[in-house]
């Protein structure tokens, strides 16, 4: 794409079915 | 819901209920602020006499696009989920030991009141953390890794307990197959090379905590007396700090009314070689001279701001360090289930007090109505922990169509307990800081994937 640089490719909604671990900084177990 | 906004120089798009995030240029970020509300056509005539009519089409074909895979504008579907997810059984995967009510400073907005949270000065013994540990794998189900936070008041006052509990745990987790992750918080007053070598070797992540420069620290980190204490733990913490090879700590420091220039703080950590640091909001009651009023937002999101810029300049330098507020996880972050159904107090973590009794974090310690049994007796307030399995960010009217809901996760039930009396709602100042927040982690992520694109 010429205007939009996309930094991530991770979905929220692609772990509905996998999903369910001083949040947002968290990393899923699974992906470790 | 597509959250979109500027900073540091960077037009930022996140679509919210998928989680992808796009730097734009500034004709695909002005599209999309008309997207729902105009047709394409109307787009193209409203943008005219603003960009080229060619790359008004390009940029209408690349929002279409992202739209058509699921990328912007991409639809809530979760509500039903989540509320599935929470009825679904829960272990005990943390615990905070309360291992001393009592502390060795007198810090001016410490919630345990010197350490003795609303109730008498008292050290956990080792037969009461032994029942929390064997309460804990009891608990815990077919789930290996478990957390043991040793908290305060100051938990070197009660070190040996700490040390006997860790070769307890070392000796238990063999036995049932668990693997405990200690953790230590201190003011590092009492810090010495015994203790820093037994944490070194057994402590997963150390909390040190101090408030930034010596007169900020000082002013609200005294010792009982009044003197300050920031020359007593600098140098110790700089050393720790080191002996860990910058790694698997944080300084923590607390901002206040009071410094509300709080990213000088931040950058003199950093100049003292400090890599990992937090610097967080005072939580108070707003009669208390030091509370963050609301009045005082604009200048703390700016001051969040000019951090940010300033951490960034600084990895394009080659001097980086973390903030724990920036912090965000792109690509490996957790599932919709976890990132809405919040901390885990009340449920999957607890809080033991010294005399083994059970609340739904430390921040509860010491309200009774929150007292939910105790090490011997295991739970005995069901109530209690179904009400918090319940709180997720569609139980809270605020949270619902927050941008940064999957990032925040609802918020901090404890804060909303204290502010509104209810842990089903949000603490207002909070949330503002927390959606800057947010903002400046993507920007860093950003500036990280872009520094040195055409995009910006």
């Amino acid at each position: 794409m010429k205007h939009v640089k996309t930094l991530n490719t991770k979905r929220l909604q692609n772990t509905l079915k996998k999903g369910g671990c001083a949040v947002g900084n968290q990393t899923c177990e699974q992906s470790k | 819901m597509v959250h979109q906004f500027k900073n540091n120089g960077y037009n930022i798009l996140l679509d919210v209920n998928s989680g992808a995030i796009h730097v734009v240029d500034d004709v695909v970020y002005d599209v999309v602020l008309l997207w729902e509300s105009l047709s394409q056509k109307e787009i193209l005539d409203k943008l005219r006499d603003r960009y080229q009519e060619e790359e008004l089409s390009e940029a209408i074909e690349e929002v279409a696009s992202l739209v058509d895979g699921g990328e912007l504008f991409t639809k809530d579907e979760y509500k039903d989920y989540v509320m599935d997810f929470k009825k679904r059984p829960t272990v005990v995967k943390a615990l905070c030991l309360h291992i001393a009510h009592d502390c060795n400073l007198a810090c001016k907005y410490c919630f345990a009141e010197e350490g003795e949270y609303h109730g008498r000065r008292a050290l956990m013994s080792f037969e009461v953390g032994k029942a929390a540990l064997d309460f804990l794998i009891e608990n815990s189900g077919s789930r290996r890794n478990l957390e043991v936070d040793f908290f305060g008041g100051e938990p070197t006052l009660n070190f040996q307990v700490v040390k006997d509990l860790v070769a307890y745990g070392r000796e238990q987790e063999k036995i049932h197959n668990k693997n405990f992750r200690f953790t230590l918080t201190t003011n590092g007053v009492l810090l010495n090379e015994e203790i820093m070598e037994f944490a070194n070797k057994e402590m997963a992540n150390v909390v040190l905590s101090i408030d930034g420069r010596k007169e900020v620290n000082d002013y609200m980190r005294p010792f009982p007396g009044g003197a300050g204490s920031y020359d007593v733990i600098i140098p110790k913490f700089q050393k720790f700090a080191e002996s860990r090879n910058q790694k698997n700590y944080y300084v923590r420091g607390t901002f206040t009314h009071h410094n509300l220039d709080f990213s000088k703080d931040v950058l003199h950590l950093a100049d003292l070689g400090f890599q990992q640091i937090s610097v967080e909001p005072v939580v108070a009651e707003e009669t208390e001279s030091y509370a963050i009023k609301e009045e005082d937002l604009p200048r703390l999101l700016k001051e969040y701001d000019i951090l940010a810029a300033e951490m960034a300049k600084r990895r394009e330098q080659g001097n980086p360090f973390t903030f724990f507020h920036f912090m965000i996880d792109l690509e490996g972050g957790p599932c919709v289930a976890k990132r809405l159904s919040g901390c885990g107090s009340g449920t999957e973590y607890l809080a033991v007090t010294p005399w083994g009794d059970l609340y739904p974090c430390h921040q509860f310690v010491g309200k009774e109505d929150f007292c939910m049994g105790n090490v011997k007796t295991g739970i005995v307030r069901t109530d209690i922990q179904d009400e918090f399995k319940s709180c997720n960010v569609y139980a809270k009217e605020k949270c619902r169509e927050c941008f940064a809901r999957f990032y925040c996760s609802g918020g901090c039930a404890a804060n909303s307990y204290n502010f509104h009396g209810d842990i089903h709602s949000a603490y207002s100042i909070g949330c503002e800081m927390e959606k800057k927040r947010v903002e400046c982690a993507i920007m860093l992520k950003a500036a990280e994937a872009f520094s040195d694109s055409e995009v910006k």
